[in-house]
């Protein structure tokens, strides 16, 4: 078999783990609060959660998937597309495999922490300094801190209003202000499906029209939500904020789903489709657009994770996890998900599941949950010092070891 | 498994709290049939729900050991720790002294003077009223903490000014009690035996209301 396409196979298949593992541990992370506070069943949650990480990984996760591809280590300072190809390989390989074994000793890793970590190693072995974009990286690294920041920020903010608006009030003020949510989640949703993706350029309208569209559909959802509302509150008379909430967290367990696969995809999809660049392009390409069955494959191997084991770990935790109630899901979901979403947007690979820390620890700043571990935190910290630098290492290793029989 | 989200979830003091609250009163209550079957000179009988206050007691302990193991640095609450702990040792505090209630009248068998068995029952039962309403003020203190509706707070502020509108009555009780058995030409052992279980009792009511101090300060924001 030629070199390309048997890179291209194994490539394929570590991807397929990778995607596997992240569909079967990190779906629990952004599923297990809706789950938790009985917003859906488990059930629910696996079918949700598989078919919008498909098409969150399909639809949106071209930004990410061309950083991890070409935005951290620049294939143009590697010498040949051999060497592109055995990288992108060892790469995934070195992620994967430290991904493996942290999730069997149950230590708090993010997938897209080891993919950059093994990234970096594979970039100073086969190029050198120069051959790794320190100015992206840092975009990167600082996205890390930041997400969770700002989705803590978020949460907080988002709390304190439905606090202040909806728990302090009562019912009232439920008909008139939650469309808003409603509307506010579909605009994002609207505006990162259209704009800069080629489902949006293939609707053949400019930039303006993108952004009216995504509007109309916000307004569209938004009257939705004020008539689903209304006639509900009608129709269960008895019924408080936390049951008009917790249908809404339905509507953003889809959210963090299709942000999730956006996002994280890129974690399995991006060595494959450096792979397929330099096959398709018969070496390497100036740019290149990273394919839509590539993604859905990556989707695709992460909705397979769900099914098969994602399932289990939403079940443990989300039974763990119920003292949470609907508005504290729903505050710590629209932020995960709008940071995450919006990060992707950005090409920049953040991990979901920081994000959702920094929301639960938002939700407990603003006095939302009776109690908080901090330690998590630390715990968080002391996995990403030690993940870049053992997946670099990891990525060196394989390098240097395939390069040594293969080139 | 990898899952930090559920490490930052921890088990709920709260409910510990409530649980504990829950075995306060029924400890209470089993030391208010003691003594009314003390009152009745029916020794056997007490022996046995002396013994019952003991376990409740016991098992308490155990709860409040639980809640405060789980709670290390590095969780964060919503309200003071100092402030949450003070109630949990306070409202433990409770349970100690029914426990020497039923201890220092098991040490002796003294017939209660025929006149002042109402009032002594009357005066424990003030006592185990306080208790009563400070367990109902626990049922609610986690949405209190979190987020009140509307009016949960003045509710909860109300009762706690029934807590200590219950501990002052059951002070006056106490004195004319005191002052009674006194008046009431016992021998000196036997006034001495009593005026302690009298006190003993009204203790549980200071520290009844130390319990809702604190609660007030854990809603205080």
């Amino acid at each position: 078999m030629e070199f390309g396409t048997l890179f291209f196979i194994a490539t394929a298949l570590v991807g397929l783990y990778m995607a596997w593992n992240i569909g079967a541990n990190d779906v629990a992370n952004s599923m297990a609060s809706a789950v938790g506070a009985r917003a859906i069943t488990i059930r629910q949650a696996v079918v949700i959660a598989g078919i919008l990480n498909l098409a969150g990984a399909a639809l949106v996760g071209s930004h990410v998937t061309h950083t991890v591809t070409r935005g951290i280590v620049s294939p143009e300072a590697i010498a040949s597309s051999r060497m592109v190809i055995l990288g992108a390989f060892s790469t995934l390989l070195a992620a994967s495999g430290w991904v493996f074994l942290a999730t069997w000793k149950g230590f708090p890793v993010s997938t897209t922490h080891s993919i950059i970590g093994a990234l970096i190693g594979f970039g100073l072995i086969a190029g050198n300094a120069s051959a790794i974009r320190w100015g992206k990286l840092g975009e990167v690294v600082a996205s890390w801190i930041t997400s969770p920041v700002l989705s803590g920020v978020l949460a907080y903010l988002l709390f304190k209003a439905i606090e202040k608006l909806f728990l302090r009030s009562g019912r009232e003020n439920l008909r008139r202000l939650s469309p808003y949510f409603v509307g506010a989640t579909f605009l994002i949703v609207g505006l990162s499906l259209f704009l800069k993706t080629s489902l949006g350029d293939s609707l053949g309208i400019g930039t303006s029209g993108k952004i009216i569209l995504s509007l109309l559909l916000a307004v569209l959802a938004g009257g939705g939500g004020w008539v689903w509302v209304s006639l509900y509150l009608r129709r269960e008379e008895g019924r408080g904020v936390e049951d008009v909430f917790r249908n809404l967290q339905i509507m953003t367990s889809c959210y963090v789903a299709f942000a999730h696969g956006a996002n994280d995809v890129a974690n399995a999809a991006g060595p494959m489709a450096t792979v397929h660049s330099v096959i398709a392009n018969g070496g390497i390409a100036e740019k290149v657009e990273v394919p839509f069955w590539l993604l859905a494959f990556g989707g695709g191997g992460i909705a397979l994770g769900i099914l098969t084991w994602g399932y289990r770990v939403i079940k443990t935790v989300g039974s763990k996890i119920t003292n949470l109630t609907n508005t504290r899901g729903f505050a710590i979901d629209f932020s995960t998900a709008t940071v995450v979403l919006l990060s992707s947007k950005l090409g920049l690979p953040v991990s979901t599941t920081h994000a959702c820390v920094g929301a639960v620890v938002g939700v407990g700043l603003a006095r939302g949950l009776e109690a908080v571990d901090f330690r998590v935190v630390k715990r968080i910290i002391v996995s990403w010092m030690v993940t870049i630098p053992v997946a670099a290492l990891l990525a060196m290793g394989f390098y240097g070891l395939l390069a040594r029989f293969m080139l | 498994m990898r899952v930090p989200v559920f490490r930052t979830f921890t088990r709920s003091p709260f409910d510990g709290l409530l649980k504990h609250a829950a075995k306060v009163k029924e400890c209470v209550t089993v030391l208010q049939e003691a003594l009314e079957v003390y009152s009745k000179e029916r020794y056997g009988e007490f022996k046995g729900l002396a013994d019952k206050v003991s376990k409740l007691e016991e098992e308490a302990d155990w709860i409040k050991g639980n809640i405060r193991n789980h709670l290390p640095r590095g969780i964060w609450m919503p309200v003071d720790k100092a402030d949450f702990l003070m109630a949990l040792k306070e409202q433990d505090a409770i349970l100690d002294f029914a426990e020497d209630a039923v201890v220092w009248l098991s040490f002796r068998q003294t017939p209660i003077p025929e006149e002042l068995r109402e009032r002594f029952l009357d005066h424990l039962s003030k006592v185990v009223e306080t208790v009563i309403i400070l367990e109902q003020v626990m049922e609610n203190v986690k949405s209190l903490v979190t987020s009140p509706r509307r009016g949960d707070r003045e509710r909860c502020k109300e009762r706690l000014k029934e807590v200590h509108h219950k501990e002052w009555e059951a002070d006056q009780v106490e004195r004319r009690l005191a002052l009674d058995l006194f008046n009431n030409e016992l021998d000196p052992i036997s006034l001495f035996h009593l005026l302690k279980v009298v006190d003993l009792i009204g203790d549980i009511a200071n520290h009844a209301e130390n319990v809702g101090d604190r609660v007030r300060a854990m809603m205080a924001r």
